[in-house]
């Protein structure tokens, strides 16, 4: 038991004051080294820990401390994890899914909410945290024509905070920009890399879909619309680097299928490519158990792993291990390797998540475009 | 208007802590007009109020990076042959790294390893002789790049290049002191070649900082240990001014030096010997009367089994 409800319970049934105090006094979940102990109060049936984790019960049951309105349960959480749950809160007939009315730390999604665990070790990076000294880059519209999805296709813009029209920019273009900016902190990422000369001035495309889980899943309209239709308006709208060693794609989840994808079809157009936690299901014989959605996923990836071809000189991967898409992103990365990919591939104890894509944005984007850090001696 | 013996007063970054104007005091800088190299900033040439508030002299900016920027738009030929070396020099740099990698690693091995002491110093010595030829070769190569550039391209024989050369001759004809700013060395040096400035500083006083400070010795030596990617390794990037022989100057060390990896540290100061390796961290200062060490404070030089040890003045 953690050492701190030990204490609690050492002189029997606790008095509910003693309870207030160490509610005030504890920070949640309580993290005791590896163990982490989730703590519920309230007159309730049951209690379940929901944590979309991959190796482990999608539910697991709280304990009621007798003589108590406390609900415990405890995990193991190897060092350096982070996880998002919630608290499935059941009275009566009602069945309810909660943010741990203890933790303060949330993480948000196009979902809703979760409650983040941040295990023993975990520490967020201090540069997805607004700095001061970094100067912020500016967001502007821009209208894409577009002949593909016979509509205009509204995006963002990110412009380095030194831009000026008489230099050229590397472009880096993002799948589900707006959800990265809003649940990844991609703006505040970049102001802060580029201030560090981590990584280069760069002129970052923000693309988001109507439509994400057809257009992003393996479709050919989508690929044309980057290379025949975003990429022209970005070189006419802004001073960029021409070449693909200066284009980089990037997406999560389905994102990384959609970058992959494009750059597959059009090799030679994207000098490298940001892959988190892509969606690569695929399969060697029968029909794949993730569902229709998957379906065009999956004839892209099992035409890809046949005949992988060269998408880019440099890819950077990052897939958490406690998602179930880990044993798909390890497998692709001898395929791409193979075909003299130069790729790396960063695993986290980490989940299916904006956090977790976040935080391996600093490794992925100053691997890919190096910054003149090497070169600048302040 | 130079000084009998010129002052070479080098300083580490100017942030957090501020020394030039202390510095320059302690030195006995007069208060006459200084002539400002801030190209190493690139865009940002010319931002020297925060400078200004600092000292008293009244400062003037040489703008040598917006002249070239000037030049690379008014002459394309020019423009077309600087961008042809440049992608020479960045191919020279990266067969350069490849080979250093694999040299590094063995001379790491042979520092770390043990045995018969008589065997593994030969072994050790071998090991490091090899780093040299490489950076020696390099160099070579790096330096025959620039000359084939240079032969056309020079101050005293293209009319362009010669303008502004005597225009910036005419604003050193003014000075008795320049002043090198930090920001990024490879495009600094570059920008004080193209207008011979490596040959027109030698008489002058020079107060510089950081890139500035890097730019004056003979080979300008890049090092960072704490990448996103982690550590790299070494490399010579070229030729330097020549100002300061037998220095290789290390601005920002504290924040850019792994100093408790003793390995590491050791080879840098047995690779770039006989040269002094000495930091030059924010605060520190290291002050020449042409190539004689007059006086220090907070500088610290790597001695050759990589222990660090302040920098004492004879």
């Amino acid at each position: 038991m953690n050492p701190a409800l030990r204490k609690l319970l050492r002189k029997g049934t606790p008095e509910p004051a003693d309870i207030d105090a160490l509610l005030a006094e504890q920070d949640f979940p309580l993290v005791d080294g590896p163990d982490v102990t989730f703590v519920f109060r309230g007159t309730v049936d049951e209690v379940n820990l929901r944590c979309w984790i991959s190796g482990l019960d999608t539910a697991q049951p709280f304990q009621a401390l007798p003589g108590t309105d406390l609900w415990v349960t405890t995990i193991e959480l190897p060092k350096g994890s982070r996880i998002e749950y919630k608290f499935e809160v059941v009275t009566g007939d009602s069945r309810e899914l909660i943010l741990d009315p203890l933790n303060g730390v949330i993480a948000e999604d196009p979902f809703g909410a979760n409650s983040v665990c941040q295990g023993f070790g975990y520490v967020r990076p201090e540069w997805t945290l607004h700095d001061p000294q970094a100067r912020a880059g500016s967001l502007q519209s821009l209208q894409v024509d577009s002949s593909v999805f016979r509509e205009s296709r509204e995006i963002q813009v990110y412009l380095p905070a030194t831009f000026r029209s008489n230099r050229r920019y590397p472009l880096l273009i993002v799948h589900d920009g707006i959800d990265y900016l809003r649940y990844a902190d991609l703006k505040i990422v970049l102001d802060n890399l580029i201030h560090r000369l981590e990584i280069p001035s760069v002129i970052v495309a923000l693309i988001q879909s109507p439509d994400r889980l057809k257009e992003y899943g393996g479709d050919d309209r989508h690929a044309r619309f980057l290379v025949d239709e975003l990429l022209p308006r970005m070189s006419d709208a802004f001073p960029l680097l021409d070449g693909p060693g200066a284009r980089c794609l990037m997406g999560a989840s389905f994102g990384g299928v959609a970058a992959l994808h494009a750059a597959w079809r059009f090799p030679e157009q994207f000098g490298s490519l940001l892959l988190q936690s892509g969606s690569f299901a695929f399969s060697d014989i029968g029909r794949h158990r993730r569902g229709p959605v998957f379906d065009s996923v999956v004839r892209f990836m099992n035409e890809l792993r046949e005949q992988p071809g060269r998408p880019a000189e440099r890819i950077f991967m990052s897939c958490g291990m406690y998602e179930s898409l880990i044993y798909e992103n390890r497998s692709l990365v001898p395929h791409l390797q193979s075909k003299g990919v130069d790729l790396r591939f960063e695993e986290a104890r980490d989940a299916h998540n904006w956090q977790n894509w976040r935080d391996r944005l600093r490794t992925g984007l100053s691997w890919l475009m190096p910054g003149p850090a090497w070169l600048v001696y302040e | 208007m130079s000084p009998e013996t010129p002052l070479r007063l080098l300083l580490g970054p100017q942030r957090p802590v501020v020394n030039l104007g202390d510095a320059m005091a302690r030195c006995g800088i007069g208060d006459g007009p200084i002539g400002v190299i801030s190209a190493g900033w690139q865009e940002a040439e010319g931002d020297i109020d925060d400078v200004q508030r600092l000292v008293q002299n009244p400062l003037s900016d040489l703008r040598i990076y917006q002249r070239t920027e000037d030049l690379f738009a008014a002459d394309k030929c020019l423009h077309d042959a600087y961008r042809l070396r440049q992608d020479r020099l960045i191919e020279q740099q990266r067969l350069y790294r490849m080979r250093l990698k694999h040299l590094m690693v063995a001379a790491r091995h042979t520092l770390r390893t043990e045995g018969g002491p008589a065997v593994v110093a030969a072994e050790r010595r071998h090991a490091i002789s090899q780093l040299r030829a490489l950076d020696r070769h390099h160099l070579g190569q790096v330096e025959k790049l620039h000359r084939r550039f240079d032969r056309e391209f020079n101050t005293d024989s293209y009319a362009r290049l010669s303008e502004h050369a005597a225009a910036i001759d005419d604003a050193l004809s003014r000075v008795e002191t320049a002043l090198v700013t930090g920001g990024n060395v490879v495009v600094l040096m570059n920008r004080l070649r193209l207008f011979g400035l490596d040959r027109r500083l030698r008489s002058k006083n020079i107060i510089a900082w950081s890139a500035g400070a890097m730019v004056l010795c003979d080979r300008i030596v890049l090092f960072h240990d704490l990448m996103p990617q982690g550590r790299r390794d070494p490399e010579i990037v070229g030729k330097g001014m020549g100002l300061l022989p037998g220095i290789v100057l290390l601005p920002d060390a504290a924040k850019r030096l792994r100093a408790k990896d003793l390995v590491r540290i050791e080879l840098f100061s047995r690779r770039f010997a006989p040269a002094s390796c000495m930091t030059l961290d924010n605060g520190s200062l290291l002050l020449f009367e042409a190539e004689t060490l007059r006086d220090s404070d907070a500088a610290k030089r790597i001695t050759r089994n990589g222990k660090f040890r302040r920098v004492r003045a004879a």
